[in-house]
């Protein structure tokens, strides 16, 4: 692929920010990053078919990741959602009922993450 | 008429833009903050935004009714559903059904209706009491609270998963004490408000004096009680007096504060978080609403041992003396002083036996 594969990351901690940034783009991502689910909206409405795929925190600030995955869902629909979550069952589940394409529990494995986007978006390719 | 939301702090204006970015996804908003700080407002703002304000914008106040009339006002009822109904009423999620319903005090809501509330919120679906048929509703639901939600789920008054279902966008409006730049502007839209409501007043505009001492008043009942201030005064024309009488003594108030509004830019700076226990008790020996200039003249730890232990003397030898029928000879023992120094003392400090 000649493109790079661009990320949204989005989480209210910024140590975990940070880290996602630094191993996304180590492994080749161009990434950008965001706070919490407003200034990650605000990203989107700036470029909207700028990113491939959204990784995102749940339990967030202003707009939570649930809500952020339903505008997605809505408004950006060729963005693949990956949702993380910490806080129990309760957000996550209503992270798949807003039908973002995969819902993961922290803490997590960065390679697994890599794993999951790139396997997201070589199914988005078959299916094109 | 509906108020708009007022204000040019930073927190403001970052709900506005908040506001107009999800105004039209109809996603759930839990709108938090104190008492008096505007959440309704946020909620009419969002409404008035969205593409639902030519359909009905319903509010609830889940604190204001008892268990069972709250459910029948939020679902409504059959006939004959219960002793005296009469006749089939509808319930706020019908007639707020396209619109917003407003559910204000969330925080308050039995914690038994919280599960039929989920439920609604989950499928869209509810049924009238004495009814078996499910309605299907399409309301936006923009709830508000004082409460720390959090705290109320540790606590188990509140549903987690309500909770989480209501939080989707959370609006945290912070307290005026917190953003005085908004309450020039407020004073201005407030004052003109209740001037072209009462155009016959003599309200005037506060004076760059008052409008200080306004700034700097903490405001423990918020916006809510600024406007009440600003309506007050429209009748009574007298800012002196209206600034009398805002509350000096409140828990959310310093103690900086409270033995003074009038507040001087070269006047001491007192860490609020140990400000009331400390200046509670300084300020009972020296005047600490004067500038930092004049008190630091004033302190003297020498003079403030002398009028502390006086205070506590005057106050031990009152109540041995009571305790003794005010037998003064049998209170200089208890006391372990002479009798002369005792009746020296009682002269000094002015303690008298009752008449």
């Amino acid at each position: 692929m000649a493109d790079p594969i661009k990320l949204l990351i989005v989480d209210d901690n910024e140590d975990i920010l940070s880290t996602f940034y630094e191993f996304f783009n180590s492994m080749g991502y161009e990434v950008k990053t965001a706070v919490d689910g407003f200034a990650a909206l605000k990203l989107l409405r700036e470029k909207s078919s700028f990113f491939d795929c959204l990784i995102t925190d749940l339990v967030m600030p202003n707009i939570s990741g649930v809500g952020l995955i339903s505008i997605v869902k809505k408004e950006y629909t060729h963005l693949k959602i990956i949702a993380m979550t910490g806080y129990g069952d309760q957000p996550g589940a209503l992270a798949s009922e807003a039908e973002a394409d995969v819902v993961l529990f922290k803490p997590i494995d960065l390679f697994k993450i890599e794993n999951t986007v790139s396997e997201l978006l070589n199914s988005k390719d078959d299916n094109e | 008429m509906t108020t708009p939301l007022i204000g040019v702090s930073k927190s403001i204006l970052k709900i506005k833009e908040l506001i107009h970015h999800v105004a039209n996804t109809c996603l759930n908003v839990l709108i938090t903050g104190e008492t008096g700080v505007g959440k309704e407002v946020v909620a009419q703002s969002l409404y008035s935004e969205s593409a639902r304000s030519s359909k009905n914008f319903v509010k609830i106040n889940c604190a204001a009714l008892p268990e069972t009339l709250l459910e029948s006002e939020l679902y409504g009822y059959e006939k004959g559903a219960f002793t005296g109904a009469h006749r089939k009423r509808p319930g706020k999620f019908q007639t707020a059904d396209k619109g917003v319903l407003f559910l204000d005090e969330i925080g308050d809501m039995p914690i038994s209706l919280q599960s039929k509330m989920l439920h609604v919120l989950q499928s869209g679906e509810f049924s009238p009491l004495g009814s078996d048929t499910e309605f299907k509703t399409d309301v936006w639901v923009i709830a508000a609270t004082n409460h720390n939600l959090e705290e109320s789920i540790r606590n188990k008054t509140f549903r987690e998963d309500l909770f989480y279902r209501l939080n989707i966008i959370k609006i945290e409006i912070p307290p005026l004490r917190e953003r005085k730049e908004d309450i020039p502007p407020l004073i201005e839209y407030y004052y003109r408000t209740y001037k072209s409501e009462y155009p016959e007043s003599g309200g005037t505009k506060p004076d760059a004096h008052t409008l200080e001492i306004l700034c700097n008043y903490p405001w423990p009942g918020n916006v809510r009680q600024l406007q009440n201030c600003i309506k007050k005064q429209i009748v009574l024309r007298s800012w002196s007096k209206i600034i009398d009488e805002l509350p000096k003594e409140h828990p959310m108030i310093p103690a900086e504060i409270q033995t003074e509004t009038n507040t001087n830019s070269n006047q001491i700076q007192i860490n609020p978080e140990f400000a009331n226990d400390r200046t509670g008790i300084i300020s009972q020996f020296v005047d600490l609403s004067t500038s930092s200039e004049k008190l630091f003249e004033d302190i003297s730890l020498k003079k403030i041992k002398k009028l502390a232990s006086d205070r506590v003397e005057k106050e031990v030898i009152t109540f041995v003396l009571e305790k003794v029928g005010w037998n003064r000879s049998r209170a200089s023992k208890i006391l372990k002083i002479s009798y002369k120094t005792l009746l020296y003392k009682m002269t000094e400090f002015k303690v008298h036996p009752p008449i």
